[in-house]
């Protein structure tokens, strides 16, 4: 998109507002979801982001088999602290995505919660 | 009047050794096919499989059988079907493969799609026979293919016809 605008900026200053418009416009049509979450536990436990992935992979696995457990998604910024992270991933999988973290009920026998913070379709400012 | 729809799969059972095949039955198949299912599909799936499903009809001397999916999600079912590579049954382990050569809306259309099937094999093996015998064998069961019709099923087939698609 960037490179777009880039290349209206020469035809006129008009197409500036056009631009803005159209980018504004193709926000909720991206192919990416991003998904800010927070795992909440019954001891303060942090996690790695390796083993906060392979927690997510397993739910996966274990809600909708070997083609969930295939299904793509980035770990973009993770807080070992408050254990909140944010999950990139494809339109199509939002939704089995989602369903299995709200499944996921224990983390190595101790009770666990995901919280959804936020969900939208271009990257998180903060 | 909201009829339940369902979709039957027929499938063929691939092995190499033939003798293996007579040891099918429906509880191995429908065991195996839940396991695979639960396996590719997780929890949703097993769910998905659970009501609905069922093995209708098993030819051991040929390896065909019937499985019937709900409507809904056959198609996610069926992408589980190649994932099978063995059928235990009765103790025994046969390594296998599913091929699925019709999707049906009825039993019905199914029944007359292995017919035509069976013939087009019988003809198929027409030119390798190596007696007279055999030959004529296979040319009268060529030509004993046939559906028998009953009048009540020719009423019923006005009825079904609208659910194939």
């Amino acid at each position: 998109m960037r490179r777009e605008s880039s290349l209206h900026a020469r035809s006129g200053d008009m197409s500036f507002v056009a631009d803005f418009h159209q980018e504004a416009l193709k926000k909720d049509q991206g192919p990416e979801r991003y998904l800010k979450i927070q795992l909440e536990l019954e001891e303060e436990v942090s996690l790695s982001e390796v083993e906060f992935r392979f927690f997510i992979v397993s739910g996966l696995r274990s809600l909708h088999g070997e083609v969930g457990a295939a299904l793509t998604f980035d770990l973009l910024e993770h807080d070992e602290v408050s254990n909140v992270a944010v999950l990139r991933v494809s339109r199509e999988g939002l939704v089995k995505l989602w369903s299995s973290l709200t499944l996921l009920g224990f983390y190595k026998n101790q009770r666990c919660a995901f919280r959804v913070l936020q969900v939208s379709s271009s990257p998180p400012e903060s | 009047m909201v009829r339940v729809k369902s979709r039957y799969l027929l499938c063929e059972v691939n092995v190499t050794d033939r003798n293996l095949l007579l040891l099918l039955d429906d509880r191995a198949v429908t065991a195996t096919v839940k396991d695979v299912v639960q396996r590719i599909h997780g929890d949703y799936g097993a769910a998905l499989c659970s009501f609905g499903f069922s093995v209708k009809y098993i030819n051991a001397v040929t390896g065909i059988i019937f499985l019937r999916f709900p409507k809904k999600c056959y198609k996610q079912l069926w992408t589980a079907l190649p994932f099978i590579t063995s059928i235990e049954a009765r103790g025994k382990k046969i390594p296998c493969f599913l091929n699925c050569i019709y999707v049906g809306g009825t039993i019905r259309t199914c029944q007359k799609f292995l017919i035509r099937y069976n013939a087009h094999q019988l003809r198929r093996m027409l030119p390798k026979c190596k007696s007279d015998d055999e030959k004529r064998n296979i040319q009268q069961a060529i030509l004993d293919c046939s559906l028998t019709r009953t009048h009540t099923d020719e009423a019923e087939d006005a009825l079904e016809s609208e659910e194939d698609e």
